[in-house]
C-alpha cells in the first residue's frame, strides 16, 4: 500500500531540507513525489509536529559474525535480566545487551530509527558464518568489512608493490566474501601475535615482511582506490589501547592524502576514542582529542568516527586486535577469550566495566565529544559506540543528548571523575548540535562515506523508502534544556518505515521483516583477474585449510544480497 | 557372596572406528554394528584373576547385561571399557550432578563371571517396551546415467568435515571416494542404503505403517500442539538452517531444543561460559603448532584424517610430523596412544588433579608429593618443559575430559592453563567435535538465543539452566511429555533411564536412516542425506563454515530437513492462531 507522511518537520541534509514542513510519499519500497499518492487509497501517517528523517545509519558496530557469537558464549551473565518475551508472530523473543540475540539486535536499531548497520570487521574464512548471522537479524540492511590487516596472500602481494594486481587480489577476496570494504585492525599486529609478539608500531616491521603498517596501509589504500570502492579503508591504528598512542593516529591520518584521489576522504579512522591517548602511562594519561580534531579540520582526506565511551555500561570489547587484548586481560584478570585464524588474523575477547569516577574511564569519555565538538565539517565525523566495545549502540540517544545539550554535559561531568574532567579541555566547549546537524552526523554524512548517498540517507524522490518518525515538536522543545526528553523519543520512533513498510510503531516493533546485504563486486580486466585467480589457487593449497571453491561465498546462499558494482579508475572492464 | 572389592571395576565407554564404519555401511541393525558395540574389554591380568571366560555380568546401579569379552593391554587393570551404544546405555549413571552431562566414564561397576546367555539388542529394546521390531531398512532406488566426477565434495560424518573429496559418481551411484577416510568412505559409498523412503506412523497394535507425508505432518502437528511441554532433540547432522527452523518452533511451542552438545562438549561449553576460550582455526595448526597434547581424545578413531590433515603436513613454520612433539594423555593406551612421542596414562578419574599440578608448576608452586594422579612429578616437569617451550602449542580434548569426574571444571582448568602458557608462548584449546554439525548448531542457538544448547522457552524467552533445561535431565525426571528427533539417534547414546521416559512419550523422528530411535518411534519422517541429496551450511568443529552442496537428486518423494520443519512450523502457528 502507498504510504503518505504528511506535514513533518523534515531533516534531509543531502537534499538541504532542515526543518520544512513538507510531505513525503512512498511507493513500492521508493519515495516518491507526494502529489503522485492517491489519499483515499494510501495510508496517511500523520506527523504534524513531528521530526521526520531518513532511516539512520551506523558505520560500524559488531553486530554478527564469529566474535559477537563467542561474546554470547563467555557472557551468559548478559542475558538473564535483559529478557523481552516474544510476541508471536510479530516480534521474537529478545534477549542481551552487550551482546543481544540477532532478533534484539535488528528490533533496537529499528526502534530509534536506524535502518543500516555495517558489521565492522570479518575473517574472510568466517564470512559465511558472519552472512548467516547477519541473515538472521531482522528489519536493518547491513553490510560487513572484510578484515585485510593481517593477511598472507595480501601481504605477499604487497610486498611485490604491484597495486594493481593486489587491487584485483582485494576485489576477488571481497567478491568471494560478498564483502564491502576494506579493513584494517591494528595492521600487521596478528602477524606478530601468532609468534607470540605484541602490537607493532606504525613503523616497526611486520615480523617475516620487508613492510612495516605505514607501508601496508598506504598500499591498501592505493589499491582501494585504484578499485574505487563505495566505502574507503576502514583503519584501527596501530597502538591502539596504549597511553601515547595519538601520535600513531596522527601519524595514520596524514597517510591519507597519500592515496586520495581528488578531494574526496581516501581514509577513515575507527574509534577514535580508543587511539586518542596522549601521556606515557595510565596515570598521567590525558585526552588527544583536541589535537585529533585539530588535524581532522586540517585533513579534508580522512573521516573518522568516534567509538564513544559510555560511562556505567558493561562492555563486552572484542576486536581483531588480539595483542592488544591479551594487554587487556592482564589489567582486568577475568574472563579471556581469543581466536587465532589461519592466512588471515587473530581476535580477543575480554569483558571490561567503565565506570564514571574511574580516572582513565573519564578521560576516555571525554576524548570522544571533544573530537566531535572541536570537528568543524560535521560530514567527516560519526557516532559510533563501536558496540560493545565502548557503549551499547542502544546509547546512542543518550550520546546524542551530550551532543545537543551543553546543559546534559554539565550534569554527567558531576558524577566523572573531577581530576580527569578537570584536566580536559570539554567543560571549557559549549557548543551545541542542531538536529540537522544530528540528520547529517547519523544519516547524510554515513550514507555518503559508504557511498550509498544515491538511495540512502536521504528523502529524495528515488530514495529508498527507509524512514524514521519521531515525536519531537522541533518548534516547541528546547533541545537544550529537555535533553532527557529528547534522548526517550529518539530510542523509540513512534514510526519506522523499511522500505516502505510500518515496522516500528509507537516505539514498538509491529512486524519482523529482512532487509539486504550490500556487497562491493568491483570489475577488474579478464586477464589481470585470471593471472590473480591462478595465483590465489596456489597460495590456497599451502596457506588454507578448506578449498578455494569451498572458500568462495555464493550469492544464493544470502538471503537478499545486492551488489554494488564499482569500476576501477584506471583500466579495467 | 560376591567378592565385591575384587569384582569394582571403573566403566569406560568410547567411540571406535569399526563402530563407525559399520554403522555407516550396514545400518543401525547390521550385525557388524551390533557386533562393534556389544562386547567389553579387559585387562587379561583381571581377566585372569576373575576366572573369567568368554563372557562376564556386568552390573550398573540400574540394571546389569552379559557381554563377550576381549582380553587388551591397553586397559588398565581395574578398568573396563565398552563402545558407546545400547549395551553401555544400561550401565551408564544418568545422574548429571546438574551439568546435564550424565557420568559415561569411568562408571562404577561390578564385573562377575557367568555362563548366561548374551544379552541381545532385542533384550535391551525390550526393556524400553519395544514388542515390534518392524524397522524396513530399503536401498533408495539409483538412476542409472553417466560416469562423472565431483570435486571439493564435504564429507559429513565428524566435526573435521574433510572439504576435498573427490566422488565419482555413475548415474546416482557413488561408485569410488577419494581423499575419504575409512568411515567417510563407508558413508559416501552406501549413502543409499538403509533407508526410510516412506514415512510411518504406528498404530494402535503397535506396528508401523505407512503413511503419506500429509498424514505424518498432520500426525506431528497434532502431537506437539497437544503436548504441553515439548522436547525438540538433535540437529547436530543436519544444516545450521534446520537448527534456526528448531529454535522458532521451540519458541512458538514454549518447548525445549537441545542438540547433542549436551551429551558430549556441553561441558566445554560450560567451562567457556566461565573463564572464555583459546582457540585457533585448524589450519594454524598446520602452520605453527609444535606440540600437540591429545586429552582424552581418540582422534585416530574418532576423526581419522585429523593426522594426515594438520600434523603429518608441512605447514608454513613447521614442518611436518617431524618437527611436532606429540603427547596423550588418557587412561586408555588408544590407538592415538600408540602415535604419540609421549603417553601419559592417568589414573581414572583425576584429570582435574594433573591440570591443576601443572599449573601449579607454570607458577613455581612446590607440589608436596611424588606422584599426581599416576604421574610421577619428574614427568610432570618434563611435561611443562615441553609446554612453555613449544613455539605454539594445542590441546585438543575429547570426550575422555568431558564425561568423566569434575566434567566443566577440568575443562575450565585446562583452558586457564592454556590461558597462563600465553605468557610463556602460544597455547590453544580445541575441542574434538564429533557430529558433523554440532558446532553450527551451537551457533545458530547462540544467535538467535544466546545460549549454545539446552535452551527453553516456557516463560516466551529463552533459558538455559543445566541441570533443568538439559535433555539428559529433562527425560530422567520425567519433564517433557513428546519428543521430536531429528538428525539423532538417542536410544543408541542415552543413559537406560532416559530412554525409558522417551519410550513413553509420544516421539517424532526425523532421519534419512533408520535409528534405534525409530523402534520406539509413533511418527517416522523420512528426510534427504544433507550434504548429498540435499544443500545447506556446516560448521567445522574451528568454527569455520562450509557450504554443503546436492550431488544427487533426492529420492522422489523424500523432502528435506528445510521442507519438513517448515511444514510443521506453519501447521503448528495454524493451530495456535499465530497465523
Amino acid at each position: 500500500m502507498d504510504l503518505l507522511i504528511k506535514n513533518g518537520y523534515v531533516y534531509d541534509p543531502l537534499n538541504n531540507i532542515n526543518g520544512d514542513v513538507m510531505d513525503i510519499g512512498v511507493r513500492q519500497g521508493k519515495i516518491v513525489d507526494p502529489s503522485e499518492i492517491d489519499q483515499r487509497k494510501a495510508r496517511v501517517i500523520d506527523a504534524k509536529n513531528m521530526v521526520v528523517m531518513p532511516g539512520g545509519i551506523d558505520i560500524h558496530s559488531h553486530i554478527a559474525g564469529p566474535k559477537v557469537s563467542t561474546g554470547r558464549l563467555i557472557k551468559p551473565e548478559d542475558h538473564y535480566l535483559s529478557n523481552i518475551p516474544g510476541k508471536l508472530p510479530y516480534r521474537r523473543a529478545q534477549t542481551g545487551v552487550a551482546v543481544p540475540n540477532v532478533f534484539k539486535i535488528g528490533y533496537c536499531y529499528a526502534e530509534m530509527g536506524y535502518t543500516t548497520v555495517a558489521e565492522a570487521a570479518s575473517p574472510p574464512l568466517k564470512a559465511r558464518h558472519t552472512h548467516e548471522e547477519m541473515d538472521a537479524i531482522p528489519i536493518i540492511d547491513k553490510m560487513t568489512y572484510i578484515l585485510v590487516d593481517s593477511n598472507w596472500i595480501g601481504l605477499d602481494y604487497a610486498e611485490k608493490g604491484d597495486v594493481e594486481v593486489l587491487a584485483a587480489y582485494y576485489a576477488w577476496i571481497l567478491d568471494s566474501t560478498k564483502g564491502y570494504a576494506l579493513k584494517l585492525v591494528d595492521p600487521g599486529s596478528d602477524v606478530a601475535w601468532l609468534y607470540g609478539k605484541m602490537c607493532l608500531d606504525i613503523d616497526d616491521y611486520i615480523p617475516g615482511y620487508s613492510l612495516r603498517p605505514r607501508d601496508l596501509i598506504e598500499m591498501v589504500g592505493k589499491a582501494s582506490e585504484y578499485l574505487n570502492l563505495p566505502h574507503q579503508i576502514h583503519v584501527h591504528c596501530n597502538r591502539l589501547g596504549y597511553p601515547g598512542n595519538y601520535i600513531t593516529t596522527l601519524e595514520t591520518m596524514k597517510l591519507a592524502q597519500k592515496f586520495a584521489v581528488g578531494d574526496e576522504p581516501s581514509l577513515h579512522i575507527t574509534h577514535v576514542q580508543f587511539t586518542g591517548y596522549k601521556g606515557d602511562n595510565w596515570s598521567d594519561l590525558r585526552s588527544g582529542g583536541e589535537d585529533i580534531a585539530k588535524s581532522l579540520n586540517r585533513n579534508r582526506y580522512v573521516t573518522l568516527d568516534l567509538g564513544q565511551v559510555v560511562p556505567g555500561f558493561k562492555a563486552l570489547t572484542m576486536t581483531a586486535d588480539a595483542p592488544f587484548e591479551f594487554v587487556l586481560y592482564h589489567l582486568t584478570r577475568g574472563k579471556w577469550s581469543f581466536a587465532d585464524v589461519e592466512a588471515e588474523t587473530a581476535s580477543g575477547i575480554v569483558p571490561y566495566e567503565y565506570k564514571k569516577k574511574n580516572y582513565v574511564n573519564t578521560i576516555q569519555w571525554v576524548i570522544g565529544l571533544e573530537v566531535l565538538l572541536l570537528t568543524e565539517d560535521l560530514w567527516r565525523v560519526y557516532v559510533t559506540t563501536d558496540h560493545p566495545n565502548a557503549g551499547p549502540f542502544t546509547a546512542y540517544p543518550k550520546v546524542f543528548s551530550w551532543l545537543l545539550s551543553n546543559k546534559a554535559r554539565e550534569e554527567i561531568i558531576q558524577e566523572m571523575n573531577r581530576r580527569a574532567v578537570s584536566l580536559s579541555a570539554l567543560p571549557a566547549i559549549d557548543r551545541e548540535l542542531s538536529l540537522y546537524d544530528i540528520a547529517i552526523l547519523t544519516r547524510a554524512s554515513p550514507a555518503k562515506t559508504l557511498g550509498l548517498d544515491k538511495f540512502k540517507g536521504h528523502l529524495g524522490i528515488g530514495a529508498q523508502a527507509d524512514i524514521a518518525i519521531y515525536d519531537l515538536n522541533p518548534g516547541e522543545i528546547d533541545l537544550s534544556k529537555e535533553y532527557k526528553l529528547i534522548a526517550e523519543k529518539l530510542r523509540r520512533a513512534k514510526y519506522t518505515i523499511k522500505d516502505g513498510k510500518i515496522v516500528v510503531k509507537d516505539g514498538e516493533v509491529i512486524a519482523t521483516t529482512y532487509g539486504y546485504t550490500y556487497y562491493s563486486k568491483a570489475e577488474i580486466a579478464e586477464d589481470l583477474m585470471k593471472k590473480v585467480v591462478e595465483g590465489v589457487k596456489d597460495k590456497f593449497k599451502t596457506y588454507y585449510s578448506v578449498t578455494y571453491d569451498n572458500f568462495i561465498i555464493r550469492e544464493n546462499e544470502l538471503r537478499n544480497p545486492k551488489a554494488i558494482r564499482v569500476k576501477p579508475i584506471v583500466g579495467g572492464g | 557372596m560376591k567378592n565385591i572389592e575384587v569384582n569394582k571395576f571403573k566403566l569406560y565407554t568410547g567411540r571406535d572406528l569399526t563402530q563407525g564404519i559399520a554403522m555407516e555401511r550396514d545400518g543401525k541393525f547390521g550385525e557388524k554394528y551390533l557386533d562393534a558395540v556389544s562386547y567389553i574389554e579387559m585387562n587379561p591380568i583381571d581377566i585372569e584373576r576373575l576366572g573369567i571366560s568368554d563372557r562376564c555380568r556386568v552390573e550398573g546401579k540400574y540394571g546389569h547385561i552379559v557381554l563377550p569379552v576381549k582380553a587388551s593391554d591397553s586397559v588398565q587393570e581395574g578398568t573396563v571399557f565398552i563402545p558407546m551404544g545400547p549395551w553401555a546405555n544400561i550401565l551408564v549413571d544418568p545422574e548429571t550432578e546438574s551439568t546435564g552431562m550424565p557420568k559415561l566414564k569411568g562408571v562404577d561397576v561390578l564385573i562377575l563371571p557367568t555362563e548366561e546367555e548374551i544379552t541381545s539388542l532385542k533384550d535391551i529394546l525390550r526393556r524400553y517396551g519395544v514388542k515390534e521390531f518392524d524397522i524396513q531398512p530399503i536401498d533408495r532406488p539409483l538412476k542409472a546415467g553417466e560416469t562423472c566426477i565431483v570435486k571439493d565434495v564435504v564429507c559429513t560424518f565428524c566435526g573435521e568435515l574433510c572439504d576435498y573429496l573427490e566422488i565419482s559418481l555413475e548415474g546416482e551411484r557413488i561408485k569410488r571416494v577419494k581423499g575419504g577416510c575409512a568411515i567417510s568412505n563407508a558413508k559416501l559409498l552406501n549413502y543409499h542404503r538403509h533407508r526410510i523412503l516412506k514415512p510411518m506412523i504406528r498404530s494402535d497394535d503397535g506396528k508401523l505403517r505407512e503413511a503419506t507425508l500429509e498424514e505424518a505432518i498432520e500426525k506431528t502437528i497434532e502431537i506437539l500442539s497437544k503436548s504441553k511441554y515439548p522436547l525438540l532433540y538433535g540437529w547436530s547432522n543436519t544444516s545450521t538452517q534446520a537448527t534456526e527452523i528448531g529454535i522458532e518452533l521451540a519458541e512458538v511451542l514454549g518447548g525445549v531444543i537441545d542438540n547433542t552438545t549436551v551429551m558430549c562438549h556441553g561441558p566445554t561449553a560450560l567451562a567457556a561460559q566461565e573463564v572464555g576460550t583459546a582457540r585457533a582455526t585448524l589450519g594454524l595448526v598446520k602452520h605453527f603448532v609444535d606440540v600437540i597434547i591429545f586429552w582424552g581424545s581418540n582422534a585416530v578413531h574418532a576423526h581419522p584424517n585429523h593426522f594426515a590433515r594438520w600434523i603429518i603436513p608441512e605447514g608454513k613454520i613447521v614442518k611436518g610430523r617431524k618437527e611436532r612433539k606429540i603427547i596423550v594423555i588418557d587412561v586408555r593406551k588408544t590407538a592415538t596412544a600408540k602415535q604419540a612421542d609421549i603417553f601419559i596414562q592417568i589414573e581414572p578419574e583425576k584429570d582435574f588433579e594433573l591440570v591443576t599440578a601443572l599449573r601449579m608448576l607454570l607458577k613455581d608452586i612446590e607440589i608436596e608429593t611424588d606422584n599426581v594422579a599416576g604421574v610421577s612429578l619428574d614427568k610432570l616437569y618434563e611435561l611443562i618443559e615441553i609446554m612453555k617451550t613449544a613455539r605454539y602449542g594445542a590441546f585438543f580434548i575429547g570426550m575422555g575430559l568431558t564425561m568423566t569426574g569434575a566434567k566443566f571444571r577440568t575443562i575450565q582448568e585446562l583452558i586457564k592453563l592454556a590461558h597462563d602458557l600465553n605468557e610463556w608462548t602460544r597455547f590453544v584449546m580445541i575441542p574434538m567435535r564429533g557430529h558433523y554439525n554440532v558446532t553450527g548448531s551451537n551457533e545458530a542457538m547462540l544467535w538467535s538465543s544466546g545460549y549454545p544448547y539446552s535452551i527453553e522457552f516456557s516463560r516466551k524467552f529463552p533459558r538455559m539452566i543445566p541441570g533443568f533445561t538439559t535433555t539428559p535431565d529433562l527425560l530422567m525426571h520425567g519433564e517433557v511429555d513428546a519428543a521430536l528427533i531429528i538428525a539423532s539417534d538417542p536410544v543408541a547414546h542415552f543413559p537406560q533411564k532416559a530412554i525409558e521416559h522417551l519410550s513413553k512419550i509420544p516421539v517424532i523422528v526425523i532421519d534419512p536412516k533408520w535409528s534405534l530411535t525409530t523402534t520406539i518411534a509413533d511418527v517416522i519422517i523420512p528426510t534427504t542425506m544433507m550434504g548429498i541429496e540435499s544443500e545447506g551450511t556446516a560448521y567445522r568443529m574451528d568454527g569455520v563454515a562450509i557450504r554443503l552442496r546436492k550431488i544427487v537428486e533426492p529420492p522422489e518423494g523424500v523432502p528435506t530437513d528445510l521442507e519438513i520443519l517448515k511444514k510443521i512450523l506453519e501447521g503448528v502457528m495454524k493451530e495456535r492462531g499465530l497465523m
